[in-house]
């Protein structure tokens, strides 16, 4: 058996859960049961949300490390569905690890179309609009400011770097002035309604259901670092609507 | 019936509709999108029957955490995905909105209070969901990780 082929594997399978949107805890037993299953004796695995770290000692006492930087990533649950189903199915067969058509699980899991992915970032704030006791007319302008600010997440991303602070910002921005431009053309009734109904789609709800979950798995500097995120994301969206209403009053 | 159908029934679609939306940013395919758009639903018709207040929203969301554990178990697939979107129409957006507005009024005592109102309903949210999984694993612990 070579080992530094499983630990590899067991690595990059950390890694993909991770990127997918795993949780700290599911990672970590993902790769404790992989590691265990091809008969490692306690490896030690150590995850945060941007890092990996395996390291075991082999059955002939050699000692291997692997650790895998994760970057800022989004959540991609059928990835993570799929990485999930592997990973049981490795612990079940054990098949040589150099065998094993990891990387290329990415490529060979199904994806939506931009399309698709334009006409949810503008379903959800259609339908978000009449739970907030707004109209028809707010939901039609919660449709299109949804879609403008999915637009500027989807291919917004070369002009507005990785840094999701100021993305989130500046497409609170973008939606605040939207919404306030269909008003101005007669489309919405009220603009509060409609902002927050766009708003939802850049809410920090997924940092917070993180967060909530490494605190219940015990993984307490991770969920840190997700309510940290959380918070951020919420003071930049506060941020990007203050400057886009401020903007939208001075036209 | 009509006031029935206004005041929960039309909700209640709506937040079904609006959380299939958030299946396709997510990249949830299948049956998963149906479960996450019942979890979101089911979630807002119990936070209209309480009231909106935030115990009702710490309710809703441990309704949620349950319906979640319990389809992830039919499913054997991870929960992750059913709960983090079903949750989403509980998320105070509308909280941190109005905050902003008050800080950049200038409202200080009302952006404090609506402040700590967004800040008490998003823990009432982790919390509710927090306490229902930890619970049905207490109650179901073979169940672990997906029935493995």
């Amino acid at each position: 058996m070579d080992y530094e082929k499983l630990l590899n594997l067991a690595a990059e399978l950390g890694y993909q859960l991770m990127f997918s949107g795993a949780e700290i805890y599911r990672v970590e037993e993902s790769m404790h049961r992989l590691l265990e299953a091809y008969g490692l004796e306690r490896p030690e695995i150590f995850a945060i949300p941007n890092c990996v770290i395996v390291s075991a000692v082999t059955p002939e006492g050699h000692l291997l490390t692997r650790m895998r930087r994760v970057p800022g990533h989004g959540t991609d649950i059928e990835l993570l569905e799929r990485c999930n189903a592997l990973c049981r199915q490795l612990c079940a067969q054990t098949p040589p690890p150099e065998t094993v058509q990891l990387l290329t699980l990415p490529e060979q899991t199904r994806r939506y179309s931009p399309r698709q992915v334009l006409l949810g970032y503008g379903m959800a704030p259609a339908f978000f609009a009449p739970l907030f006791g707004g109209g028809w007319q707010d939901a039609a302008s919660a449709f299109f400011c949804g879609l403008g600010v999915g637009a500027c997440l989807l291919y917004g991303g070369r002009f507005l770097g990785r840094n999701s602070f100021f993305r989130t910002a500046v497409c609170s921005a973008v939606a605040s002035l939207l919404v306030q431009l269909l008003a101005g053309l007669g489309l919405g009734e009220s603009i509060d309604t409609v902002t927050i109904s766009v708003l939802m789609v850049l809410v920090p709800g997924v940092a917070l259901t993180s967060a909530m979950r490494e605190i219940m798995a015990g993984d307490t500097i991770s969920a840190l670092s997700r309510t940290a995120d959380a918070i951020l994301t919420a003071a930049a969206i506060a941020l990007g609507t203050a400057a886009g209403l401020a903007l939208g009053q001075l036209a | 019936m009509t006031a029935f159908l206004q005041a929960y029934a039309i909700p209640c679609a709506c937040a079904f509709l609006a959380c299939v939306g958030f299946t396709l940013v997510f990249n949830i395919h299948g049956v998963g999108k149906l479960i996450a758009g019942v979890g979101g639903a089911l979630g807002w018709l119990i936070y209209l029957l309480l009231g909106q207040s935030i115990f009702a929203s710490f309710l809703a969301a441990a309704a949620i955490g349950l319906f979640a554990e319990v389809m992830a178990r039919v499913r054997l697939c991870p929960v992750t995905g059913y709960l983090l979107v079903a949750l989403l129409p509980l998320v105070p957006g509308g909280g941190i909105y109005h905050a902003m507005r008050y800080c950049v009024e200038g409202d200080t005592a009302r952006f404090l209070s609506t402040l700590l109102q967004t800040l008490g309903s998003a823990s009432a949210l982790a919390v509710g969901a927090m306490l229902a999984s930890s619970l049905f694993r207490s109650v179901f612990p073979h169940f672990h990780w997906s029935g493995k």
